[in-house]
């Protein structure tokens, strides 16, 4: 994101502010939304913290003692970095490949992206199932090479998750580095391979500097909404893949425990947002999205 | 702009392709068995289909339940988005007035922040503000409320591309002209992100209409948005009725997606020929903003 207000800042720390803001301005513009948040963001957030203290903050350690929820943490992180290790990777290649294709082949990459963006994570999750499922698509396909008589124990088992997890978070990693891409200076491309320097050297020395801050920054994105997901490791991880989120929901809709998953949604909340305005404040995040 | 990347990359190019090509079957494929499966003429989720009947669309669309929940999921969305997408463009025209570089940063990490927020914490959160506050037992209102925080972020980011855009001499040239903020900002700059704005609500409204966390909390009992109808329908039996109803809404996605831009060239079009001033006019001078 380029600074927005460069010519006009200047021009009003300098003079009397002719073409100044006024009160009212912010008053109209800026407070709304900022109000807004206060109520649906703030309001909820200070339920959850009272909800949780409720109990004199043995809501905290109660949390810790419910066997499911040290594992699902570590399965939660683990599961979010992976995921966004894949798709940083799938993510950047992908990019690549759409700038660097002829015209038909960036087309059909380019559908496929909408398509996924397009439609639900649940209806895709579906997809995933269907194909997964001991005799389900991939098994026709595998039966059709001759290579599968058994049925395939692929769904509702950790490595069945992790190919829809990559496949519903591709998205949020290419579109900035497509973006990015896009915006990269040819000239210096040209003058790279003029003077001389082979593909891996133009990469790594022009545009890998020009599209790593997106990188990270769809990596950021993918894993901080993976540390949040719910849907697709609930219907293709299983009870065995639960995350925090099912954790929570299980102590709210069947353990009937609201202070418990109010302490697990406190504790799942803060680690999301150190994580966010961490690289927020590392790699100036938020600035390279949209 | 593709043959400057494509031809730096060399050898490496084919590789590349051919992983994209792979990656997007992963995209791709799961929806395509989920379209299969649906036209179906047996009563079992089969792969590949027997048969082939459009049954299953006439029973989702005979279904009350199946279209109520459509028609719910479809006024809270749109209700969720028009919030989102008013309070998102005032949130962006707002942020910049703000002159306060730090300031700056910390209120556009605000709204950016229901992106990295984890649904289930946040659903858990509203809860237990219903829960507290009787008067909104039974009611839709957290629920729309917290879809529009959750989609404001989608128009935040897309409206600030926009206003990236927008000559920065227009708007002192029109304060030196003698006009006041509202009608600089109704006559220069809403025309100038409306696109943006568009576009923006569109992405919100689709995010919204998916979202399901949320409802599993948040919606009264008996009702049902159509992500919760499908999630319930998966956890019961998955039957073609399920995968038709998926490929209905996805197809209505993907239908709005591609009368959208055919609008935007017809209107172009009719501006065009109202008025001989290109509409390329005060649109982008990409090269002011880097």
């Amino acid at each position: 994101m380029p600074s927005l207000t460069m010519p006009r800042a200047r021009a009003d720390a300098r003079g009397r502010k002719p073409l100044g803001v006024s009160r009212a301005e912010h008053r109209w513009l800026l407070w709304p939304p900022l109000i807004f948040f206060a109520v649906a963001l703030g309001f909820p957030l200070l339920t959850l913290v009272r909800r949780s203290l409720e109990g004199g903050g043995a809501a905290y350690a109660d949390a810790f003692e419910v066997p499911a929820f040290t594992g699902s943490l570590v399965r939660t992180v683990v599961m979010a970095a992976v995921v966004m290790a894949l798709t940083m990777v799938l993510g950047s290649l992908y990019a690549l490949a759409v700038v660097a294709s002829p015209t038909w082949l960036r087309f059909g990459l380019l559908a496929a992206l909408v398509l996924s963006l397009w439609t639900s994570i649940m209806v895709r999750s579906f997809g995933w199932m269907l194909l997964e499922l001991p005799r389900g698509a991939l098994h026709w396909f595998l039966d059709l090479l001759g290579l599968a008589d058994e049925p395939i124990e692929l769904y509702q088992t950790t490595a069945g998750m992790y190919p829809a997890m990559v496949a519903v978070m591709l998205p949020f990693a290419v579109l900035p580095v497509m973006t990015a891409l896009q915006s990269i200076d040819r000239q210096q491309l040209s003058a790279a391979t003029i003077f001389g320097a082979g593909p891996w050297l133009t990469f790594r020395a022009v545009t890998w500097p020009q599209i790593m801050p997106s990188v990270l920054s769809g990596g950021v994105l993918v894993f901080v909404m993976s540390l949040g997901f719910y849907v697709t490791p609930l219907l293709l991880g299983g009870p065995g893949n639960m995350t925090v989120s099912g954790v929570i929901n299980a102590q709210m809709n069947q353990a009937n425990r609201p202070d418990i998953g109010a302490a697990m949604s406190i504790l799942l909340v803060g680690g999301t947002m150190v994580v966010y305005l961490l690289a927020d404040r590392l790699f100036r995040v938020s600035e390279k999205w949209g | 702009m593709s043959t400057t990347v494509g031809r730096s990359l060399g050898r490496y190019r084919a590789p590349i392709v051919v992983v994209a090509m792979l990656s997007s079957l992963l995209l791709i494929v799961p929806f395509l068995v989920l379209v299969a499966t649906s036209w179906t003429s047996g009563s079992f989720i089969l792969f590949p289909p027997e048969g082939f009947s459009l049954d299953w669309y006439a029973e989702v669309l005979a279904d009350p339940e199946w279209t109520e929940s459509f028609r719910l999921s479809l006024w809270t969305a749109a209700l969720s988005t028009a919030i989102a997408a008013v309070l998102g463009t005032l949130a962006a025209i707002g942020l910049t007035r703000v002159r306060h570089t730090t300031a700056r940063r910390w209120i556009r990490t605000l709204f950016i922040v229901p992106i990295a927020l984890p649904p289930i914490a946040y659903a858990v959160g509203l809860y237990g503000v219903t829960v507290d506050l009787p008067f909104l037992r039974g009611t839709l209102a957290t629920l729309v409320v917290g879809h529009a925080l959750i989609a404001l972020p989608y128009v935040f980011v897309i409206v600030s591309g926009g206003i990236a855009r927008i000559d920065p001499a227009l708007r002192p040239a029109a304060s030196t002209l003698g006009a006041r903020w509202p009608l600089i900002l109704w006559k220069i700059e809403l025309p100038a992100i409306l696109p943006y704005l568009l576009s923006g609500a569109l992405f919100a409204f689709v995010v919204v209409f998916d979202e399901v966390v949320l409802a599993v909390f948040l919606m009264p009992p008996g009702e049902q948005t159509l992500p919760l109808q499908m999630l319930n329908a998966s956890q019961e039996a998955f039957s073609p009725e399920l995968t038709a109803a998926s490929t209905l809404v996805s197809g209505l996605a993907l239908l709005v997606l591609a009368i959208v831009p055919v609008g935007r060239v017809l209107r172009r079009r009719a501006g065009r020929a109202a008025s001989p001033r290109p509409a390329e006019g005060q649109a982008a001078p990409e090269g002011v903003t880097p």
